[in-house]
């Protein structure tokens, strides 16, 4: 455990780690461009170096490690003018299209340019060098190799987290520039992550760029519900509009964030939105949706013919609204929480085997209000039995065999209409997790919230507000005043 | 006295045998590696790549637990403008280099070893591959090396024309079918050097000087030179000189009977205004400063230059010293791999500076920005490149500013036209 000064104070730090990361434990930043905590040390941006005393010359704290009774400056003389140098380097052959540029805002080059040099250019504007601009590459991304100041995160990134190696730098000295390989495609399923990790406006999310300025747009923590992983991520929204979801990097579940589940968000604003009930194709307004719907359920009930089936793709509390539903208004016993999926990592980075978000969370509704299989929920619709079946959109993909089997009249919780199986007879429009919290277990059997970002479109209601008034209709008030109300008597552990 | 290294008729590994070659290789072999290593030690025999670092430290650097092979490689990359030596080196006397990795190999405990040749020399790589295989044949190279059970394999390998693969770690890099970039350091090639494994990477002159060494012991070849500067050296002479060549000459020999007495002086109506010492990337010398230096280690560092790999540029009142700094900056923006930020730009920008010198479109504050971007990238990227092309900057700069005003304030060069 090397002890060593930092700018004066002293600081203990593990065998291993580097200036950089001993001067973060102190407070300490240090500038940097290519050095990323999850990717391998590169050392060649120069942003970094720092002075330590008795060594010769200025070295990179990235890759430097810390030893015992090291002196450390970071703020020296020396050390400020290594900043503004580099920086100049930098800059001379950056085209300087900020206002164009749709990293404004959140640019490594301009925000050191600020903090470290506000030198004046000593360089004329006509001996730049040109490169490749403004060049789609994947599915995903633009590149703009003027703006690249070659720090290689992109290149290291896909040969160490995806392993699949499409970029590389070519060319040599002032002409290098970022390429794919011969014979690749930048669509690793990740590849968003390089929009992010870009310190620079080089690369671009063409799902993003040009649709905002970064600095109007507000970040509300929430949760990734893609699959099981549950990553965390940032959304950003500005007037109630949700323009991108970046990962909030932590220790337990994720650094990065994939294509599919970044992209989850545009479901919420998409054209297929129900802002609306649909009673076979036809839209309907809400209010007489519903009315159809607990018409149904009442017709059915006294024969026992009414069926609930929960979902992994809704929240603890949505599940157990339905759960309240079933055994509280409906009184039935034709309900089902069980779901057991196969879960962990499959691609060895973050998707996982699971594709729903929330199994683990319904198996505690299942321990406190208990239920039916899922084979015996199937069993039943399949024999007839069940006339009526309120089901999540997704999650009636589960029993399609069954449904197809006997064809009970679905009534259906959905949120897009593209979502809506087969056969629905009348779909209830709910609000996204974008829109209103719900809680949700990860396979790793972490408990997360989601946090709204934006506002449900008018009349979109939660999905256990929708549950509270159908349970109305059929004569139980279920007292559900609040998302919180449902969880009573779950243990959330 | 009499040359070590350039030798004359000992090509052919029959005349290098009758001539005591090979018998070094034999002695070193019934020694311990470590009494190899203490002796090459006691030489004081000093990198002669450039850099000048103690041979023997650094095969002492070689983990002594490492487990997994060891190798050794031969810098032939021979790339520094004004350096010749290793070339002639390699045609006159190949055996010597051969043994002498033999003898290093064993004391490190490397199995293989590669020499890292230049790619256009072509000739010098197949005459190497010819005296490799006729040592092989003898029985010095291969398995069990005079029933010591050393075994030991040389292999040859043509660069492919990059000045930075002459940087031992981009060495390294293009040897293993990379591109040829500097690896950051640490760790260095001692511990984790070719295929992660420890390595000892050694200057052709270098290695060649070992047999010699172990023939006559160290402190035989330490007496030799000019104190910690021990031992022969080769010096490339370019220029307008009597006669330009290699000449092998102890070290601490003086520029002057370098210039006059080897070389036979200047060309008839010469006169010298300047010198690069040691290769094209070392700060130059006025021509006050070059006739009062010797030529070692020491000596040049105290006046400001260095050794380097002993490449003596001669230059004479004719030439205009901005002109030639552009063609050095031409050659460094070049040759830059690009990896590291001062470097990659800094190059690029200080030859975009003296085109406008060289063009008349230079201004005087242009020769601050000029000192101030070469001492911008000093001692501040990965490897030396970026060093190496600020060295003759600011030294130009510094000792020949008057050269550069001129430019700026007529706008010509008024020597060149």
């Amino acid at each position: 455990m090397p002890t060593l000064t930092i700018d004066g104070r002293p600081v203990e730090v593990e065998k291993g780690t580097t200036l950089l990361e001993a001067a973060q434990k102190l407070g300490v930043y240090i500038p940097r461009y290519c050095y990323h905590p999850k990717l391998s040390i590169s050392g060649n941006c120069r942003m970094c170096l720092v002075e330590v005393e008795k060594a010769p010359k200025l070295v990179t704290a990235c890759s430097t490690e810390a030893a015992e009774g090291m002196s450390v400056k970071t703020t020296s003389d020396k050390v400020k003018a290594a900043r503004r140098d580099v920086l100049e380097y930098l800059l001379i052959n950056h085209p300087l299209d900020c206002p164009i540029c749709d990293q404004a805002g959140e640019c490594g080059l301009q925000d050191y340019y600020m903090e470290y040099s506000l030198a004046k250019s000593r360089f004329g504007q006509a001996d730049k060098v040109r490169r490749q601009k403004r060049r789609a590459l994947g599915p995903h991304l633009v590149l703009d190799n003027e703006r690249c100041i070659l720090c290689t995160r992109c290149v290291r990134f896909c040969s160490e987290v995806t392993k699949t190696s499409e970029l590389d730098v070519m060319g040599r000295g002032d002409h290098s520039h970022i390429d794919l390989k011969e014979g690749k495609a930048l669509d690793n399923g990740y590849s968003l992550n390089i929009a992010d990790i870009c310190p620079v406006g080089a690369w671009t999310s063409r799902d993003f760029r040009f649709k905002q300025r970064v600095w109007f747009l507000k970040k509300t923590p929430t949760i990734c519900l893609g699959c099981a992983t549950g990553c965390l991520v940032e959304a950003h929204h500005n007037e109630n509009t949700i323009y991108r979801l970046v990962p909030r990097p932590n220790p337990e579940t994720n650094t990065w964030l994939c294509d599919h589940g970044r992209l989850t968000y545009k479901a919420v604003q998409a054209g297929d939105r129900l802002t609306k009930g649909v009673i076979k194709n036809g839209l309907i307004d809400f209010e007489p949706a519903l009315r159809e719907a607990a018409a149904r359920i009442d017709e059915a009930r006294g024969a026992g013919a009414v069926a609930v089936l929960g979902s992994p793709w809704l929240s603890i509390e949505d599940n157990a609204a339905l759960a309240r539903l079933a055994k509280d208004a409906l009184k039935t016993e034709n309900y089902c929480f069980d779901f057991n999926f196969e879960q962990g990592i499959k691609d060895g980075i973050l998707i996982n085997k699971d594709s729903a978000p929330n199994a683990n969370g319904t198996k505690l509704v299942k321990a406190a209000h208990g239920g039916l299989s899922l084979e015996e929920l199937s069993r039943r619709i399949t024999s007839g039995q069940i006339k009526v079946l309120l089901v999540e959109a997704r999650a009636a993909g589960l029993i399609k065999d069954a449904v197809k089997a006997a064809s009970p009249k679905l009534i259906v919780f959905a949120a897009n209409r593209g979502e809506i199986p087969a056969g629905a007879y009348d779909t209830l429009p709910y609000a996204s997790y974008f829109e209103t919290p719900g809680t949700f277990i990860n396979y790793q059997g972490l408990r997360r919230r989601t946090e709204p970002s934006v506002e449900a479109p008018e009349g979109v209601k939660p999905l256990w507000t929708v549950v509270n008034k159908l349970a109305a209709y059929s004569g139980t008030s279920l007292r559900l005043d609040s998302a919180e109300d449902a969880l009573k008597g779950i243990d959330l552990k | 006295m009499e040359n070590i290294l350039l030798k004359d008729k000992v090509v052919e590994i029959e005349a290098y045998f009758a001539a005591g070659g090979y018998k070094p290789l034999k002695k070193a072999l019934g020694l311990k590696p470590a009494e190899v290593i203490d002796e090459v030690k006691k030489s004081n025999l000093r990198g002669r790549g450039g850099a000048g670092f103690p041979c023997g430290l650094k095969w002492s650097f070689i983990p002594k637990d490492a487990e997994g092979p060891r190798y050794l490689v031969c810098n032939a990359d021979e790339g520094e403008p004004g350096t010749f030596k290793d070339r002639e080196l390699i045609l006159k006397n190949p055996h010597a280099l051969i043994e002498g990795m033999a003898i290093a190999a064993y004391a490190i405990g490397a199995g293989h070893a590669y020499i890292y040749i230049r790619g256009e020399f072509a000739a010098e790589a197949e005459l190497l591959d010819k005296s490799i295989a006729a040592a092989r044949a003898k029985g010095f190279i291969g398995r069990n090396i005079l029933g010591s059970g050393f075994n030991f394999e040389i292999f040859t390998h043509r660069g492919a024309g990059a000045y930075i693969c002459g940087e031992e770690t981009a060495l390294l890099e293009s040897l293993e079918g990379f591109k040829g970039q500097p690896r950051l350091k640490p760790p260095f090639p001692a511990v984790k050097g070719l295929f992660g494994c420890p390595t000892v990477i050694n200057n052709v002159e270098t290695l060649a000087a070992v047999p010699a060494i172990i023939s006559n012991g160290g402190d035989w070849y330490a007496a030799i030179g000019n104190g910690k500067s021990a031992g022969t050296k080769l010096f490339c002479v370019s220029g307008p000189v009597n006669k330009p060549g290699v000449y092998e000459l102890p070290l601490g020999v003086t520029f002057r009977d370098l210039l006059e007495k080897s070389c036979g002086g200047l060309k008839p109506g010469k006169r010298l205004k300047a010198v690069i010492p040691g290769g094209s990337s070392t700060p130059v010398l006025t021509a006050e400063e070059a006739w009062a230096v010797k030529l070692d280690y020491e000596s040049l560092a105290a006046a400001g230059s260095m050794l380097g790999s002993g490449a003596v540029i001669v230059i004479d009142e004719s030439q205009c010293m901005v002109k030639l700094l552009q063609v050095l900056a031409h050659f460094y923006h070049h040759e830059s791999c690009g990896q590291c930020t001062p470097c990659r730009e800094g190059c690029g920008w200080i030859e975009k500076i003296m085109n406008r010198f060289e063009e008349g479109r230079a201004e005087r504050k242009d020769i601050d920005t000029l000192y101030s971007v070469a001492e911008g990238m000093m001692g501040r990227t990965i490897c030396p490149l970026a060093d190496a092309m600020a060295m003759p900057v600011m030294s130009f700069v510094k000792k020949f500013r008057a050269e550069f005003e001129a430019h700026a304030d007529g706008k010509t060069c008024a020597k060149a036209r």
